[in-house]
């Protein structure tokens, strides 16, 4: 071996000249089994047949490796993290790891032994979704009865002294009631509120004819959203996420792929993502079969889509490289069936014709009500 | 006080850094300095007269300092002012 040539290659193989960056989040996905069925669930539509969920020691390691890394933040996610009954531990492990742990829930199963057993093990801060703000149309959208279940949750959160945010995903169906959603938040004492546009992917990528909002919808929520955040500016933080069909520039997803996140799925997959396993050129590492240091820094699929040297035209030229990154490699792999493709949220990619039609498509639509409009929805499944 | 935060030391620059959820403040010494006494016992005027007293410096420089912080931490939801 020449003798200039370090023995272990110190970066991975694509970006050569500048050094592998350290992940700040880890979002654990700790099983998809979930009581809720929402039409835009970003799950897998499809999950794997010979699914065994990472243990507990399995998962410790896990958290104790992307600690290691430079993970300061953990979500517990999945499906709802609340049906492995060993949740308690795996927050007691990340908080000896140094971790700021976030539950990110639907509330079902959250008890007040559930919660204070959370409490006790350290768990940090507590986000629950709303479908909506009341009952029954948030319980359509969920596919169950759960929303009187969430406020007591949420009120219970407040009682034991966990920061709260509340999550509702914006579609057709729930879009116009953003000031009762607002409201319902301020009472229940959330410290943050998440107003996040569907993103579409997995199950809400099936429904997007049904859930795309149209555009006056979008306009009118933003808005609203952005009055409300300015007035309760320094008492509830409030996050709008827009839905970037209706953007010019595409979303810097993920803050650049391998660059800041890491998700690790429930039978132990490690992304860049929560939905990059849809793509399907690539192959995604293990934690069973190697370590999560050598995955972040090391593996093909950390490194096919790191930095900003892999980029194709129009984005390799393009002055805003650094900040979007190209947008987002699923949703280059959703429609145009290549993931290497520039997004085509962006107005220079050739494919956003194509994603205007569609937008355009949904313009028309007169308005029925959600509930008149489920036979139209694919529900989320579990896995078997 | 700060709310909602954890303050901890990053593993890997060794610097202090407060955590919150969906968020991390990398602290300079300053508002390291100031954080440590942002424990809901001490007004801000007694903040300014020990922060002053322990570096030495002016309490109208130290004022502008603390007031800057607290202020970004107050942005951030971070801060609960205790009467």
């Amino acid at each position: 071996m020449p003798r200039s040539l370090p023995v272990t290659k110190p970066f991975g193989s694509i970006v050569m000249n500048k050094p592998i960056p350290r992940p700040f989040s880890l979002l654990a996905e700790v099983t998809y089994r979930c009581p809720l069925h929402c039409p835009y669930c970003s799950n897998p539509t499809q999950f794997s047949h010979t699914m065994v969920e990472l243990s507990r020691d399995e998962w410790k390691r896990v958290l104790n490796e992307a600690a290691e890394l430079g993970a300061l933040h953990v979500g517990f996610s999945g499906g709802e993290p609340l049906q492995r009954s060993d949740l308690a531990e795996l927050v007691a492990d990340s908080r000896a790891a140094g971790l700021y742990s976030n539950l990110i829930t639907s509330a079902i199963g959250l008890s007040r032994p559930r919660a204070e057993e959370l409490k006790a093990a350290g768990l940090d801060s507590v986000q629950i979704s709303f479908q909506s703000d009341e009952a029954p149309l948030a319980d359509t959208i969920a596919g169950t009865r759960s929303h009187d279940n969430k406020l007591e949750a949420a009120r219970l959160v407040r009682e034991l002294g966990f920061p709260l945010t509340i999550n509702t995903v914006l579609h057709r169906g729930n879009i116009t009631r953003v000031p009762q959603i607002v409201a319902l938040a301020e009472a229940l004492g959330a410290e943050r509120l998440e107003l996040a546009n569907t993103q579409f992917y997995g199950w809400a990528f099936q429904n997007r004819a049904a859930l795309l909002p149209t555009r006056e919808q979008m306009e009118d929520a933003t808005e609203i959203a952005l009055a409300a955040k300015n007035r309760l500016l320094g008492k509830m933080e409030i996050l709008f996420v827009a839905p970037d069909y209706y953007g010019t520039r595409p979303k810097p997803c993920m803050n650049g792929w391998g660059n800041r996140h890491l998700t690790v799925n429930p039978v132990g997959d490690v992304l860049p993502c929560p939905t990059a396993g849809g793509i399907k050129s690539l192959r995604f590492d293990n934690v069973r079969e190697k370590p999560l240091r050598w995955i972040w820094t090391e593996s093909e699929s950390f490194n096919r889509f790191r930095g900003t040297e892999w980029l194709p035209e129009p984005c390799h030229s393009c002055e805003f490289r650094e900040i979007d990154f190209g947008g987002c490699r699923c949703q280059a792999e959703l429609l145009t069936g290549n993931a290497a493709m520039t997004d085509p949220a962006c107005s220079l990619s050739p494919y956003r014709e194509q994603l205007t039609r569609f937008v355009e498509s949904i313009q028309g639509v007169t308005e029925k009500s959600f509930e008149a409009n489920t036979s139209s929805v694919a529900y989320r499944e579990n896995p078997v | 006080m700060l709310s909602r935060a954890r303050l901890q030391k990053d593993k890997v620059t060794g610097k202090p850094i407060l955590l919150y959820p969906e968020g991390i403040l990398i602290l300079n010494p300053t508002a390291h300095a100031i954080v440590t006494h942002c424990t809901g016992e001490e007004t801000f005027e007694e903040i300014v007269a020990k922060l002053a007293a322990q570096y030495g410096a002016l309490p109208e420089d130290v004022r502008e300092d603390v007031t800057i912080c607290l202020d970004r931490f107050r942005s951030l939801n971070l801060l609960e002012v205790l009467s």
